[in-house]
C-alpha cells in the first residue's frame, strides 16, 4: 500500500516539478510571481484537446504544437505587459498577472464554454507485481522527466541557458557582460509558458479540462518553488516530488476535502520555518 | 479650500443619512454594498497601503466575520449588531494568530502566505460541518433589516475612514510609511517594525470582520466559496490602488468610481465581466500605479495627508 502510494506520489510530483520549474524560472529571472502560470497550463490542455478532437492527434504528439504555441504566447505576454512591471513592487506584478489570468479564463469560457472536456486516450493500467499504475500517469511522468531534463540541459549547457542563469543571479553583472537582458526575460517567460503548456498537454489525458482548471496549478507551483527555495532551479524538482509524495501520503489518512488543504498548510509551515526553502533560495 | 471640503463632506453625509427615506429597497441595498467596498478597500489600505506588506488574502477577515456572525445569529440566536461586532473581534484574533508569524516574512513571501492562509481557512470552514454547515452553507433566519444594516455598514465605512485619517496624520502612520519606504532604515531609527506592522494588521482586520458579519446578515446565506473568494481580495486592492493607496480618500474614491462603473456598465455584460475586470486591473497597474490621488498629489503639490 505504502509502496503504491510512494510511486503514485512520485508520478504526480514529476509533473508538479516540471510546471513549477517554469514558474520558478520567471521568478528567478524577473522577480515576478506569475499568477497566470496556471491558465497557461489550461491553454496547453485545450490545445491538446482540440487537436485530439479535430484531427485525432495523439496527446503526446500534440506536445510538439502546444509547447511552441504557448512559448509564443508567453513571449508576447512578457513583451507587451509583464516587461513593464519587472522592477515594480510585487503588488504590481501580482495584480497584473492576476488580471491577465482572469481575462484568459474568461476568453476561454467564451470561446469553448465551461463544459468539462476529456481526452479518451490510453486508459487502463500497467500491472507490476503487487502494484498497478494508470498508463497515462506513467507515460506523463516519463515525458515530464524527459522535458525537465531537456530544460536543465538547456539551462546548464547552452549559451542562452547560461545567460538565463546569469541574469537570475545578477541582472546588472549580466548586463555588463553584454547579455541582452530584455531578450533573456522574454526567452525565460516563453520557456516557462512552454513548460506549463507541456503540463497541460500531459494532464489533459487524466483530468477534466475546463477553463478554471489552471488556478490549482498556480497555487501548487507557488508552493513548490517556496518548498525548494525560490530562484533555485534544482530546488523546484525536489519541491515538486515532495509535494506529490506528501499529497499522496496524506490522502491515506485524510478525507479528500482536508487533503486539499494539505498543500496550503505545508506552504505556510515552510514559509514560517524556513522561508528560504529546503535548498537555499534567496530571501527577498 | 479646507472649509469648502468639510462643508461638502457634511452635505454628502447628511444626504446619505437621509437617503433611505426616499429610496427603494434596491437602492438601499446597492448603497449598502458600496459602503461595504469602501470599508474593505480602506481596511486593506491600512496595512498594505501604509506598510507596503501586500495582504493577498485579506478576504479571510471578511469570511471570519461572516462565519462568526452567522454562527452566533443562526445557532445561538444573538441579535445581529452584537454578532457583527463579535465578528470584528474574531477577525482581530485571527489577525494576531496570522500576523504574529507571517509579518516576519518579507516581500512576495508574505503575499503568498496570506494567499495560502485564506485557502486553509476556507477548507477548515468546509470541514467543520457541524458548526458551519460545511459546503452546504449556513442559512440565517429571515429578517428584513436592510435599512438598519445600511446605517451600520455606513458607520463602519465612516469609522474605518476616520481611522485612516487618524493614522495617516499621526506619528504612528509616519512610522508605518517609513517601514514601507525602507524597513531596514526604519529599524535603524529605532522603530519596532514588527510591533508596528502587527498593530496596523490588527486595525486592518476589524473593519472587514464587522462588514463580513453585516454582509452575512444582509444576504441571509453564506457558504465557504462565497465568503473566501480571492476575487474579493483583488477587488478591494484594485479599488484602493485606483484611488490612491496610502492616502486617506484614495480608497474611498476608488471604491465609489469602480463600484459605480460595475453597477452601471459591467452589469450589462455578464459574460464579459471578468474580461473587463482583468482589463481594468492591467490598465490601473500599468497606467496609474499611484492612483488618481497619487497623480494629483504629484501634479499639484497636494499635501501627503489627503
Amino acid at each position: 500500500m505504502v509502496g503504491q502510494v510512494v510511486i503514485s506520489g512520485l508520478l504526480a510530483g514529476s509533473l508538479y516539478a516540471m510546471v513549477a520549474l517554469g514558474l520558478g524560472l520567471i521568478f528567478g529571472v524577473m522577480r515576478v510571481l506569475n499568477v497566470a502560470h496556471g491558465p497557461m497550463l489550461m491553454l496547453g490542455a485545450y490545445t491538446t484537446f482540440w487537436l485530439f478532437h479535430w484531427l485525432g492527434l495523439s496527446p503526446y504528439l500534440s506536445l510538439l504544437v502546444s509547447m511552441p504555441a504557448l512559448f509564443v504566447v508567453g513571449v508576447v505576454l512578457q513583451r507587451l505587459l509583464v516587461r513593464r512591471v519587472v522592477d515594480a513592487p510585487e503588488l504590481s506584478s501580482l495584480l497584473l498577472t492576476f488580471g491577465v489570468s482572469i481575462a484568459l479564463v474568461n476568453l476561454t469560457q467564451l470561446a469553448f464554454t465551461s463544459d468539462l472536456r476529456s481526452v479518451e486516450y490510453l486508459t487502463g493500467a500497467f500491472i507490476l507485481g503487487p502494484f498497478a499504475f494508470s498508463k497515462s500517469r506513467v507515460i506523463a511522468c516519463a515525458f515530464a522527466i524527459l522535458i525537465t531534463a531537456g530544460a536543465f540541459w538547456f539551462l546548464q549547457k547552452t549559451r542562452l541557458g547560461k545567460a538565463i542563469r546569469a541574469v537570475s543571479q545578477s541582472r546588472e553583472v549580466a548586463q555588463v557582460c553584454g547579455i541582452d537582458v530584455q531578450r533573456i526575460h522574454m526567452l525565460a517567460f516563453g520557456v516557462a509558458s512552454a513548460l506549463a503548456a507541456a503540463g497541460g498537454s500531459l494532464v489533459a489525458v487524466m483530468v477534466a479540462i475546463q477553463p478554471e482548471m489552471g488556478q490549482m496549478y498556480t497555487f501548487k507551483s507557488f508552493l513548490v518553488i517556496v518548498l525548494g527555495g525560490a530562484g533555485n532551479y534544482p530546488g523546484a524538482l525536489l519541491g515538486g516530488l515532495l509535494l506529490g509524495l506528501v499529497e499522496q501520503l496524506s490522502s491515506l489518512f485524510l478525507t479528500t476535502q482536508v487533503n486539499e488543504a494539505v498543500a496550503y498548510i505545508l506552504l505556510v509551515l515552510v514559509l514560517l520555518v524556513r522561508p528560504t526553502g529546503l535548498l537555499k533560495g534567496r530571501s527577498s | 479650500m479646507k472649509r469648502a471640503f468639510l462643508v461638502g463632506l457634511a452635505v454628502v453625509l447628511v444626504a446619505l443619512a437621509l437617503y433611505p427615506m426616499q429610496a427603494t429597497g434596491y437602492g438601499v441595498r446597492t448603497m449598502l454594498q458600496l459602503f461595504m467596498w469602501v470599508a474593505l478597500a480602506q481596511s486593506w489600505n491600512l496595512i498594505s497601503g501604509l506598510t507596503g506588506y501586500v495582504s493577498f488574502g485579506h478576504v479571510a477577515f471578511f469570511g471570519m466575520g461572516a462565519y462568526t456572525a452567522g454562527i452566533l445569529i443562526g445557532k445561538l440566536g444573538w441579535a445581529w449588531p452584537a454578532a457583527c461586532l463579535a465578528g470584528g473581534v474574531m477577525a482581530m484574533v485571527l489577525a494576531i494568530v496570522i500576523g504574529w508569524p507571517c509579518l516576519r516574512l518579507k516581500g512576495p513571501y508574505f503575499a503568498i502566505a496570506m494567499l495560502g492562509l485564506n485557502e486553509v481557512l476556507r477548507v477548515i470552514v468546509s470541514y467543520y460541518e457541524g458548526l458551519t454547515g460545511g459546503g452546504n452553507g449556513l442559512s440565517l433566519p429571515t429578517l428584513h433589516a436592510s435599512v438598519p444594516i445600511y446605517y451600520a455598514m455606513g458607520l463602519v465605512a465612516l469609522a474605518v475612514t476616520a481611522l485612516a485619517y487618524l493614522i495617516i496624520t499621526s506619528r504612528f502612520g509616519l512610522r508605518l510609511m517609513t517601514i514601507r519606504e525602507d524597513e531596514v532604515a526604519a529599524e535603524a531609527m529605532g522603530i519596532d517594525t514588527f510591533r508596528h506592522k502587527l498593530y496596523a494588521f490588527l486595525l486592518s482586520a476589524v473593519g472587514p470582520g464587522i462588514v463580513g458579519g453585516l454582509a452575512a446578515r444582509d444576504q441571509g446565506y453564506i457558504e465557504p466559496l462565497s465568503v473566501f473568494p480571492l476575487i474579493t481580495t483583488i477587488t478591494m486592492i484594485v479599488m484602493a490602488l485606483f484611488g490612491g493607496k496610502g492616502t486617506i480618500w484614495g480608497p474611498v474614491l476608488g471604491a465609489v468610481v469602480l463600484f459605480a462603473f460595475q453597477e452601471l456598465v459591467w452589469a450589462r455584460f455578464i459574460y464579459l465581466h471578468q474580461l473587463f475586470f482583468g482589463g481594468i486591473i492591467v490598465a490601473v497597474v500599468l497606467m496609474m500605479p499611484r492612483g488618481i490621488l497619487g497623480v494629483l498629489q504629484q501634479k499639484y503639490n497636494l499635501p501627503r495627508t489627503i
